[in-house]
């Protein structure tokens, strides 16, 4: 990179930067300030700057409004989804890069193509589904539900990073008497083990951070994730900003600090960014 | 990583003949069981997508056709819930915003993304910083950006609004998504602000693979910068452009979280999406007429699909 921009171009080019920055840190900014506020100062003295901060909506959040609950329960079902997805897409994706057989090409499209449905095709046949199975209203049918967009998702990230491992390496573990599935959780797994950090990171976030389904999946009170938690907030007759922004700030903090993690172990570009959004 | 390892492997002498020569001897009897195995492991992600996918899929347009509700399955009858909702205002409102929401949004996107792109792109300081910085809105989940922006319309507390009646350009309270007018635009900038990363950071990685050599030569050709831009640079990040663009349509058009916390597809169906109608109608519990709103949208996601599966699959 040669460092050369003309003063002209430097003040321009900066000026955008800053305007890009506004733009984008901005909301953040007041998402942050108000979940430090009370009532009286959001809404008798509004300003844009912090008078005495707060964690008093923080403290309610927890303790009056069941949020310990709803986090215990994302933390359950967005666990449980990655977990079971990672391991069966390993497999999966082990085997589609790997061996060869009939109709592989065509399961592999099959899995493309369901990581591109979205959710807003499927909500409606899934919720007489899960009824009839009796899963209706339980966090058990929400985790099944998640391995929707959960499965193809970690398979699809998995089949890039197990193809950049070299097939040498396998074929090395197999004359020394390794069979194919020791050769997979001996030498292709520990080599891959920054993308199975990151597909579990990116696998985890997907189901923390979905709202539609979960909408749909938990209705009483005591099973709802976080995003319906918040969205109930948000739909009754009172905004109650300090105590919503506090929801949404516990919300964002965990899994953006995952996701930055995450990010550096992608491959630049597509995708470090492809997660269903 | 993973390179240095391989390369700090090394080869014991004559192990790949003698490996050569029992794959021979053995090759109809390990070529089925690779295949064998092959199946086998990729069993339970299949099960789970015909389970989860490919059913509800196909189900979801056998319902499209009956009159099902909530405890009764319905009876067929064919585009009886199609003809229905042609005549519904809400369902016409729907097809109308869709175009405009996703037209509008996507363009905005577009110009953003290689804009901020080409801007990062340039020799300053701190690139790694700024590239992380544009990524923030997307790395946040979707309901809280939503839920924020919600706040920063919000007649009582929103910024926006704060900033309005301080600088003296609105002489009231302006509630953007209780306007007829306004709610729409403001759906938009809140859509664009949350998808915008995604785009720059897609073309700012294919902007970084274009070869330095083919601007030096245009260069001493005598091409300016508007012309280095044309033919070079977009040439070499077209797939990437027409990929992001495919992908991000399907998201945009599928939204639920944008249109749901903000308005809710209010005021009179200013706003209303397919999902949030297909969501309102599930609510009501008219399960087949549902399934038609969502169906609907089937034709233009399966060309999109197709589309962007092809191109993802040559890469």
């Amino acid at each position: 990179m040669s460092p050369r921009l003309s003063p002209m171009r430097k003040v321009v080019t900066y000026g955008l930067l800053g305007l890009l920055a506004l733009i984008v840190l901005f909301p953040i900014y007041y998402m942050i300030l108000i979940s430090l506020k009370l009532p009286k100062d959001i809404y008798r003295t509004p300003s844009l700057w912090l008078q005495g901060a707060t964690l008093k909506n923080y403290v309610d959040l927890l303790t009056t409004q069941n949020f310990l609950v709803n986090i215990r329960n994302s933390l359950v079902v967005a666990g449980a989804a990655t977990i079971v997805s990672v391991f069966i897409s390993c497999l999966a994706a082990y085997s589609l890069v790997r061996l060869k057989y009939r109709y592989r090409s065509w399961i592999g499209r099959l899995i493309l193509l369901s990581y591109l449905t979205p959710a807003s095709l499927l909500f409606i046949p899934l919720s007489v589904i899960i009824a009839r199975l009796g899963l209706g209203n339980t966090l058990h049918g929400l985790i099944l539900i998640y391995l929707t967009f959960a499965a193809p998702l970690s398979t699809w990230l998995l089949m890039g990073f197990f193809r950049g491992i070299p097939a040498d390496l396998e074929e090395q573990a197999m004359v020394d008497g390794a069979r194919r599935l020791g050769a997979l959780f001996r030498i292709v797994l520990p080599l891959s083990a920054p993308g199975l950090v990151a597909v579990s990171v990116f696998t985890f976030t997907g189901a923390w951070n979905e709202l539609l389904l979960a909408l749909i999946f938990t209705t009483s009170p005591d099973i709802r994730t976080v995003p319906v938690a918040l969205q109930y907030l948000i739909t009754g007759d009172v905004f109650r900003w300090g105590l919503i922004m506090a929801g949404a700030v516990t919300a964002a903090v965990p899994v953006m600090v995952l996701y930055y993690l995450a990010q550096r172990f992608m491959v630049e570009g597509l995708a470090a960014g492809s997660v269903k959004g | 990583m993973v390179r240095d390892r391989s390369r700090a492997v090394t080869r014991p002498p004559g192990a790949r003949e003698t490996s050569g020569q029992a794959t021979r001897k053995l090759t109809l009897s390990l070529t089925q069981r690779n295949s064998l195995l092959g199946y086998l492991l990729v069993a339970p992600v299949l099960v789970c997508l015909s389970l989860l996918v490919v059913y509800p899929f196909l189900f979801a347009i056998w319902i499209s056709f009956t009159d099902r509700t909530v405890g009764a399955e319905g009876r067929f009858i064919g585009l009886g819930n199609y003809a229905y909702l042609l005549w519904q205002p809400s369902f016409q409102a729907t097809i109308w915003n869709t175009v405009v929401l996703v037209g509008v949004v996507q363009t905005l996107k577009l110009a953003a993304g290689l804009g901020v792109a080409v801007l990062l792109n340039q020799p300053i300081r701190g690139r790694r910083f700024w590239r992380g910085l544009v990524l923030l809105p997307w790395a946040m989940p979707a309901f809280v950006a939503f839920i924020t922006w919600k706040l920063l319309y919000a007649p009582q507390g929103g910024a926006f609004n704060l900033v309005l009646l301080g600088l003296g350009l609105v002489d009231s309270h302006v509630d953007f998504l209780s306007t007829k007018a306004l709610a729409m635009p403001s759906v938009i900038v809140a859509t664009f602000w949350r998808g915008f990363p995604f785009w720059v950071i897609s073309f700012l990685a294919a902007l970084q693979s274009v070869p330095r050599e083919l601007y030096e030569a245009a260069a001493i050709d005598g091409a300016g910068a508007w012309q280095r831009f044309h033919h070079v640079t977009l040439p070499s990040i077209r797939h990437v452009v027409l990929v992001v663009l495919l992908l991000s349509t399907i998201w945009t058009t599928n939204g639920f979280e944008n249109v749901w916390l903000l308005t809710q597809g209010g005021p009179s169906d200013a706003t209303m999406t397919f999902p949030v109608l297909a969501y309102l109608g599930l609510q009501s519990l008219r399960i087949g007429e549902a399934a038609a709103v969502s169906v609907s949208m089937l034709p233009i996601f399966a060309m999109l699909a197709l589309f962007v599966a092809k191109l993802l699959q040559e890469e």
